[in-house]
């Protein structure tokens, strides 16, 4: 317990938190531990650690400002054991703080159990984690990708789906490391240019079909000139001009986003001005790439730390684990 | 050793089902349009959906080789002659009621399906109770033989095989026996030597060895050398010698799947060698997705895009990279059927 009640800038904290508080804390640091083992906590704790959530995140804006050093990570999906690698990897919150560009839920096996866990690091140590939003961080989407059903299989109701849904619409959109890294999951959108635009919307909602907010989430970069037709049917594409442009116009030496499956798990594009950072490793159990983290230190240093999935011991597959899907 | 194989095949006749319920899953999403699916799969309305990246691409390899198989029917009646198609390894696929509702069917002469004889057993019997399906054909020309494994009709037939054993023993035996339905009393084989005549492959030929599909391929050769028009169509998964394969022999070895057949294919020009190695003359090969963005439709493919969100464009390319359709023609000198394959859909007119 030493780690945190020790830890600087807490003692007054501590002093005014009484000894409900207190027990508050304690409680709260007994859930991570059973969540960093991959147990489920219950409902009702789940209902009170959302509020919570909602408290913190309500305060944070749309862009939210980050202090370097950092380290930037792109899509878990529901992949706990992989999570808890890139921990092993990266070094384990609050001594490490990181930044999640979203895509916490969906497609893996533990959706349920990684969200909470991040959102409980985020409850406990707000200063120390950032989450901001992915396209999957949305009631629209976790319905076929698996974050519905894995709540009601694992509770018996949609009420703890519902509660992680009405976090998702408070996560902030975006994050500015030292005002020089621009992070978001997808990428950008024809109709915002600064990022103080990104900070006037109104963000407290489901993620839109299109606009925007939609474009944050869903947009990809590539190899065209200017702006083109997403495959995806959300988002844009978007050029080195475009990227170029965005990062002149805001005083930004990098974007960093996530979104798209890099097989070695990272892909740097246009000179350098963009990176795709990917941290969900073989995944869907199935794709075979790598994953990486990307740290930047307190100059802005960037080091990208690559990393495997967890090996395959008893507890990382379901006893019962739906088969891969392949074409047979 | 005996149980061992017993499991072995067992695994792979459940990726039949894997098939169907993928076909199920996306004909009831709207991807493709197949009324006899469904009496092929058990409690179909309860059968959960795949997810879109599988109904996708199972819309995608439907696609595919629709265009080939319905090309070679539009050839035949183009020539003035009636064709064969043979299905190996058939398993619960619907095509031949596809064909049989169809424009198409009259330039049919027969529709041969070969599979594990659990697979025939049952597929016998759910066409001989479902009068959507056995009201294609005459019912009284309808027979079942060889214990209820087998299943003949004036057109359709549907015979047991182990497609491993060397073609003399397996299915050469079974193709070269008189047809035996009643009031028939030609002594033509089930299967013309003299009939343009098209093989189908899906997700066959990787769970054989390269020996057994090269001696059964080379058989068929043989056996239209003199006179026929022999047409092949493979679809499977190849390229496995990356990290995704590696991943992918894995994942299916924990179902007793192993994939001896597709291993040996590395690239798309090997898949081609194999076909000409084995006789035919004109060989191609396309993975699934050089066919998504070039071959497909492009309409279709805007009307697909809209069903679902598909949300994972790299993964869907990833995976449609590993698999193929390739087609192998050896015609003789029919020239006319030079022209059978897919083709780039934008040099369509």
């Amino acid at each position: 317990m030493g780690a945190w009640w020790g830890e600087k800038g807490r003692v007054g904290l501590r002093l005014r938190l009484g000894v409900l508080g207190r027990l508050f804390i304690c409680f709260r640091f007994r859930q991570i531990e059973q969540l960093q083992r991959c147990e489920p906590i219950s409902e009702e704790q789940v209902k009170r650690l959302c509020l919570k959530a909602r408290e913190i995140l309500i305060e944070e804006g749309n862009v939210q400002v980050v202090d370097s050093p950092v380290t930037i990570c792109g899509d878990i999906h529901g992949q706990f054991f992989d999570l808890m690698e890139l921990f092993r990897v990266g070094g384990f919150c609050p001594e490490t703080n990181y930044l999640f560009m979203g895509d916490f839920v969906d497609r893996g096996f533990y959706s349920v159990e990684t969200f909470l866990l991040l959102l409980a690091l985020k409850v406990r140590y707000p200063e120390r984690i950032t989450l901001i939003r992915g396209n999957h961080e949305s009631r629209q989407i976790t319905q076929v990708y698996g974050f519905y059903d894995e709540c009601q299989r694992k509770y018996g109701s949609s009420n703890v789906w519902r509660w992680c849904c009405e976090v998702f619409d408070y996560l902030a959109l975006g994050a500015i490391v030292d005002g020089r890294v621009f992070c978001v999951h997808g990428g950008l959108s024809p109709n915002l240019q600064s990022i103080d635009q990104i900070r006037a919307i109104d963000r407290k909602q489901e993620v839109p079909h299109d606009g925007p907010m939609c474009d944050l989430l869903w947009s990809d970069p590539d190899d065209i000139q200017g702006w083109g037709l997403s495959p995806r049917g959300a988002g844009f594409l978007f050029g080195a001009d475009i990227t170029k442009a965005f990062a002149h116009h805001n005083a930004t030496d990098l974007i960093a986003r996530a979104h798209q499956l890099a097989m070695e798990g990272y892909k740097h594009m246009f000179d350098q001005t963009i990176v795709t950072v990917w941290s969900a490793p073989n995944y869907c159990y199935r794709c075979g790439n790598v994953a990486s983290i990307l740290e930047l230190d307190e100059h802005l240093g960037q080091e990208y730390k690559v990393f495997s999935s967890a090996p395959l011991d008893v507890r990382s597959v379901p006893a019962k684990r739906p088969p891969a899907d392949y074409f047979l | 050793m005996a149980p061992k194989h017993q499991d072995a095949d067992s695994a792979i006749r459940d990726t039949d089902n894997d098939a169907a319920l993928a076909r199920l899953s996306a004909v009831k999403r709207g991807y493709l349009v197949d009324p006899f699916v469904n009496y092929f799969v058990q409690r179909a309305h309860l059968q959960p959906p795949r997810p879109p990246l599988i109904n996708h691409g199972t819309f995608i390899r439907s696609a595919a080789i629709d265009d080939i198989v319905f090309q070679w029917l539009e050839l035949s009646k183009q020539t003035g002659q009636k064709c064969q198609i043979v299905s190996l390894g058939a398993g619960s696929d619907t095509r031949f009621w596809r064909i049989a509702t169809s424009d198409e069917h009259a330039v049919l002469a027969g529709y041969i399906e070969l599979d594990f004889p659990e697979i025939t057993t049952k597929k016998a019997m759910t066409i001989m109770k479902n009068k959507s399906l056995n009201s294609v054909f005459d019912p009284a020309q309808c027979t079942l033989s060889h214990g209820g494994t087998a299943l003949h009709s004036p057109v359709y037939h549907l015979l047991p095989c182990d497609l491993r054993l060397p073609p003399t023993e397996g299915l050469g035996k079974l193709l070269t026996l008189p047809t035996t339905s009643p009031g028939d009393a030609s002594i033509e084989p089930v299967l013309s030597p003299s009939l343009p005549t098209l093989l189908l492959f899906e997700c066959v030929l990787a769970y054989m060895t390269p020996e057994a599909s090269s001696a059964m391929l080379g058989w068929f050769i043989d056996y239209f050398r003199e006179s026929g028009v022999l047409g092949c169509m493979v679809y499977e998964m190849f390229g496995l010698n990356d990290t995704f394969g590696r991943v992918m022999m894995n994942n299916l070895k924990s179902r007793n799947i192993s994939l001896p057949g597709a291993e040996p294919y590395t690239t798309v020009e090997s898949l081609k060698k194999r076909l000409h190695d084995v006789g035919f003359t004109t060989c191609n090969a396309l993975t699934l997705r050089d066919i998504r963005r070039n071959y497909v439709d492009p309409k279709e493919l805007v009307r697909v895009s809209q069903l679902e969100m598909l949300d994972e464009v790299e993964e869907l390319d990833l995976i449609l990279g590993h698999y193929a359709v390739s087609w192998g023609l050896e015609r003789g000198k029919e020239e006319r059927w030079a022209g059978w394959g897919l083709k780039k859909k934008d040099d369509v007119i």
